[in-house]
């Protein structure tokens, strides 16, 4: 396998959809390629930095103008 | 709070409280998703009216085999782009990633291009909370139809069979446009990461 090959198959292979015989395949380039293993742990945690980003709290105005909001169109049906 | 079922089942059958209820415990999620896709408080507070009101109207439809969730973000993606589509903030919505351009490539003596591995930086900096606008900013420069799968799946963390299912998607094209997505912020954090001078690249 080529350094192209693996790179364009890294998100399948994190997320555990490729076959064995695939998997092992990029193993062995893993293994010999230090370029290919950092871009490799670099993808993996920006896609886990992704995961953790902050969550956005919903303001208490916005959320009671959703209220308002709902409660007026279940009036008018 | 109650079962998530029994709250779904008394808002099928008409119970304002339940239907209250099933607002106030998904309302922050899909604001925050909304916030992510739009980038304004005011298109977000359509999205989140339109994708509730479109709950309120059609949750006698859902079957409960399926996962409310997936269900309700299925109308609120639906909500952002459509309202993307009148192109209000993305001036290159339709634009493609291509997996070439992205790829670091041999310099003009076709030397291998140095990767440094900054995985442990970004560790730190996000425990410092500095990372996380970084993020956002690389998030908000990516085509709308990347940056919605990217938020679909590793955001909110949704499977590729549920984002293919709300998006009306093939499952390979919401894996390809996956790829291409975080590829495109890695690349955007390893630039920030070699201006910071976080660490400095190994040689091979």
């Amino acid at each position: 396998m080529e350094c192209r090959e693996l790179f364009a198959r890294l998100s399948e292979y994190m997320d555990g959809e490729l076959s064995q015989e695939l998997c092992e395949r990029i193993r062995q380039h893993l293994a010999n390629c230090a370029p290919c293993v950092n871009f490799a742990h670099t993808l993996k945690t920006t896609s886990e930095l992704c995961r953790r980003l902050p969550s956005r709290p919903i303001p208490p105005d916005v959320a009671a103008e959703l209220r308002a909001f709902l409660s007026s169109q279940r009036q008018a049906s | 709070m109650p079962d998530e079922h029994a709250l779904i089942a008394a808002s099928q059958a008409g119970d304002a409280a339940a239907l209250d209820e099933l607002v106030r415990a998904h309302q922050g999620r899909v604001y925050g998703f909304a916030m992510r896709m739009c980038r304004n408080v005011e298109d977000a507070k359509d999205i989140l009216q339109e994708t509730f009101l479109g709950m309120l109207r059609s949750i006698r439809e859902f079957r409960q085999d399926s996962r409310f969730t997936t269900w309700l973000y299925r109308i609120a993606a639906n909500a952002c782009l459509k309202k993307r589509r009148r192109g209000v903030h993305d001036p290159h919505p339709e634009q493609e990633l291509s997996l070439d351009a992205l790829m670091p490539h041999p310099d003009a003596d076709g030397r291998r291009p140095e990767i440094p591995d900054w995985s442990s930086d970004a560790e730190r900096a996000l425990l410092n909370g500095e990372l996380s606008a970084q993020m956002e900013a690389a998030i908000d420069k990516l085509p709308r139809d990347y940056k919605i799968v990217l938020l679909l799946r590793d955001v909110e963390g949704f499977t590729a069979d549920e984002t293919a299912d709300m998006l009306k998607l093939s499952v390979s094209a919401v894996k390809s446009r996956l790829h291409r997505a975080r590829v495109f912020l890695r690349n955007e954090l390893a630039g920030y990461f070699e201006d910071t001078g976080a660490k400095k690249p190994e040689k091979f």
